[in-house]
């Protein structure tokens, strides 16, 4: 037989104890899968989608109200987006606390690092694409950031907007990026991310002579537990999409200067609690950024775990890097409560 | 036991657990999604945007026949989110809550040029008018309050319940533009127990608790009709046929106590318009207590006529002898000739009187048709009451045996003669 993408993805066998759900947490198998739900009611979210700002929040409203099962397909991409934002950093704490980004595993981390850059972004942009009331105050509030940015604000800001205020130019730019670049990136970099796991030799174990448990499983049982967590995945999602349905807010009356919703989008209220400390480059562009890069230097800069403590839960060889993420969790948790209960 | 842990492993092995519970979610979607509203969409046709508030909305009366759902549809006044069958998104966006023609929006909602405001002619522009008008303003209780309480050297209104210029003076009494009143600039408590207990009564404010005070804000004040009724009950109607009864609803319901500044609302119940509705010591005529307010006040004189001013009485003009002429003059009058004249357009939005080109009608002394009223041929004329639709004849003064002085002919001195007693 042929190998495929899918021999690729899935050896014949795989060590037993690191395919374990209670050490994965399926994290990453179910950030692929929210993954294609994205796909799958993104591309048919296009179909009514009109990214005008006239457009939107009727075409928004007509796919909810009046399209049958139309409100189900939303719902569904809006928890599937909120969901893979949760796996993906769950994904991102499980790399770190089992300390499986040591080499050679460092370059396909730092495509995860950027896929959460990427996912991030998306996430916004998505949101922006409501283009109601609910999102006014954030889009305006995100896109003045760029205008901090030392020497190029200006030209970032025209960049991305596409004038000297957000209008229809800026939604058509946000709704390319959201449905086309950034969905390009993603798929690249997922794809990539994927068939480095392979190519790295799996998911990290310690060497074969220092492997307590020398089982495996295979490929069928591997399939067949991805499987039952995509299953368990979408009814969790059709219940979620059912009875909470995503936000919507009333159109934008340009007319009306005071918007009713100031508040960020969830992942980024650490960012906006961040902003009322002052300068709002320091904190809102360059400590993000500069998080990030921290986050990618890790593999780098801090001590590794040691090839035996691989496969497991919290290593010794590795703790500052534990105790950084822990630390930057609990600090990201924090500012949104702040922001959150403000 | 080995059997059932066989069908254990199975269960496990086939993931049957978890595509039963997969089953179970699609079929309570399924379910769910059959809970929502059935769409109804309308099309109106002066707004070409569908809108589907009918989903929920059907047993709504059709609010009137000026406004056919079908022309006007809900959002083209109402505002809303038109796509919405959610009803929390639907109506927050709405104008003015319930009411779209509270003041503040009934520029949006009810105005409009092809609508009542932005006309060129004066008379159609209600909108702008009744923003003018006192009872809006209420700039005449505020200056004499602010006189009495040496807050202001003369009468002349200042303030009034919003801020508001007028462009184009065209009566010698009109004001240039009125300042809000804002109590807390005020140091006189007097001024402030006025601003606390006695603003109830003008287009913006909230009506008193009460049946009898039962009325909503802006246009629908008037052309709603609440007297009586309980306001929480769903309302959509709008009318041209006001009877008095509407126009209590601001109107003799009591009276201010000036020492206390505060309204004492009258305690009865009055029944019988003769004897119970008017102060004890007003005089008034027969067509006072018989006929409603709106037969004889204009729509000037209670809509206001574009100007701003400083009370009630540089805004009433129409008197006895509107309609009865003097003793050496007939009332003014006009024959119909203009297909567009508005006493025609008004007897088409309220047939109580069938007029028709060549009819001769009365007008005010500002030229406004009584388009109620008619001269017969006899030389005698005849009233329909607006709300009432009843007939009435009166005859005009001169050739009659009054013997008023001619110098002598506003209402108060005809009520010497002509007052009802009680």
């Amino acid at each position: 037989m042929r190998p495929s993408f899918y021999h690729h993805l899935h050896p014949p066998t795989i060590p037993s104890p690191q395919a374990r759900f209670r050490y994965t947490l399926g994290a990453g198998g179910i950030s692929v899968y929210l993954t294609l739900v994205l796909l799958v009611t993104g591309i048919l979210e296009m179909y009514y989608y009109v990214p005008t700002p006239e457009g939107a929040t009727h075409s928004i409203q007509t796919l909810t109200f009046l399209v049958p099962y139309g409100g189900l397909v939303r719902n569904l991409h809006y928890w599937a987006a909120q969901g893979l934002m949760v796996s993906v950093l769950v994904h991102l704490l499980r790399v770190i606390w089992t300390g499986g980004y040591a080499p050679p595993r460092r370059f396909n981390y730092l495509l995860g690092v950027l896929l959460l850059v990427v996912i991030v972004l998306l996430d916004f942009t998505g949101y922006v694409l409501r283009w109601d009331e609910g999102v006014r105050w954030a889009l305006v509030a995100g896109t003045n950031l760029l205008k901090t940015v030392p020497l190029l604000g200006n030209d970032l800001y025209i960049l991305a907007v596409g004038g000297d205020q957000t209008g229809p130019a800026t939604l058509v730019r946000f709704y390319a990026w959201h449905v086309f670049g950034l969905t390009l990136l993603l798929v690249v970099l997922a794809i990539w991310h994927l068939f480095r796991i392979r190519r790295d030799g799996g998911i990290a174990v310690p060497p074969p002579e220092l492997r307590r448990d020398p089982r495996r499983i295979t490929r069928f049982e591997l399939a067949r537990r991805e499987g039952t967590a995509a299953i368990v995945a979408s009814g969790v999602l059709i219940l979620l999409a059912t009875f909470i349905p995503a936000p919507l807010a009333q159109s934008i009356d340009p007319s009306n200067l005071a918007t009713t919703e100031t508040q960020a989008p969830w992942f980024f209220l650490w960012v906006q609690q961040l902003l009322k400390l002052g300068s709002p480059f320091l904190w809102g562009v360059l400590l993000p950024l500069g998080l990030i890069v921290i986050l990618g230097l890790i593999p780098y800069i801090l001590p590794l775990a040691r090839p035996a403590e691989l496969g497991t839960w919290f290593p010794q060889g590795n703790r500052s890097a534990q105790a950084m993420i822990l630390i930057l969790l609990l600090g990201i948790l924090l500012l949104s409560l702040l922001a959150w209960l403000g | 036991m080995v059997g059932l842990n066989s069908i254990a492993t199975g269960l496990r092995r086939t993931a049957l657990i978890p595509a039963v519970f997969l089953l179970l979610t699609i079929i309570l979607a399924g379910w769910h999604n059959n809970r929502r509203p059935r769409a109804i969409a309308l099309l109106p046709s002066l707004t070409n945007q569908p809108e589907y508030c009918l989903s929920c909305h059907q047993d709504l009366p059709e609010i009137s026949r000026s406004h056919p759902f079908q022309a006007f549809g809900c959002v083209l006044c109402h505002g809303g989110e038109r796509l919405s069958l959610e009803a929390d998104l639907a109506h927050r966006s709405m104008r003015g809550g319930r009411n779209p023609s509270d003041l503040t929006v009934a520029q949006d909602s009810c105005g409009g040029s092809n609508c009542h405001t932005g006309e060129a002619a004066q008379e159609r522009n209600h909108v702008q008018r009744v923003l003018t008008s006192v009872q809006a303003t209420y700039a005449g209780a505020i200056a004499n309050l602010r006189y009495s309480f040496g807050a202001q050297p003369d009468l002349t209104a200042r303030m009034g319940i919003f801020a508001i210029r007028d462009e184009h003076i065209q009566t010698p009494t009109g004001l240039p533009g009125l300042e809000a009143f804002a109590p807390e600039n005020e140091t006189n408590p007097g001024i402030q127990a006025f601003a606390q207990n006695c603003l109830n009564c003008h287009l913006s404010a909230e009506p008193l608790p009460g049946e009898e005070t039962s009325r909503l804000t802006g246009c629908a004040a008037c052309h709603s009709l609440t007297a009586g009724d309980d306001l929480d009950q769903p309302l959509h109607s709008l009318t041209l046929k006001i009877p008095y009864t509407q126009c209590n609803t601001c109107h003799n319901r009591g009276n201010y106590d000036l020492r206390n500044m505060h309204f004492v609302p009258r305690s009865d119940k009055p029944q019988d318009r003769l004897h119970d509705y008017y102060q004890p010591i007003a005089q008034f005529v027969r067509c006072e207590w018989t006929l409603d307010c709106i037969d004889c006040h204009t729509r000037y004189e209670i809509m206001g006529d574009g100007d701003l001013h400083s009370n009630q009485r540089e805004i009433r003009y129409i008197q006895c002898r509107t309609c009865h002429g003097t003793l050496d003059e007939l009332p003014l009058t006009r024959t119909i000739t203009d297909p567009e004249d508005l006493a025609l357009r008004m007897s088409f939005l309220n047939p109580v009187i069938d007029l028709g080109g060549g009819d001769t009608v009365l007008v005010s002394s500002r030229g406004e048709p009584l388009w109620n009223t008619r001269r017969l041929a006899d030389g005698s004329y005849e009233l329909f009451g607006k709300a009432s639709g009843q007939r009435f004849t009166f005859r005009a003064v001169k050739g009659s045996a009054c013997q008023q002085n001619t110098a002598e002919q506003e209402s108060r001195y005809c009520h010497e003669c002509h007052a009802v007693e009680r």
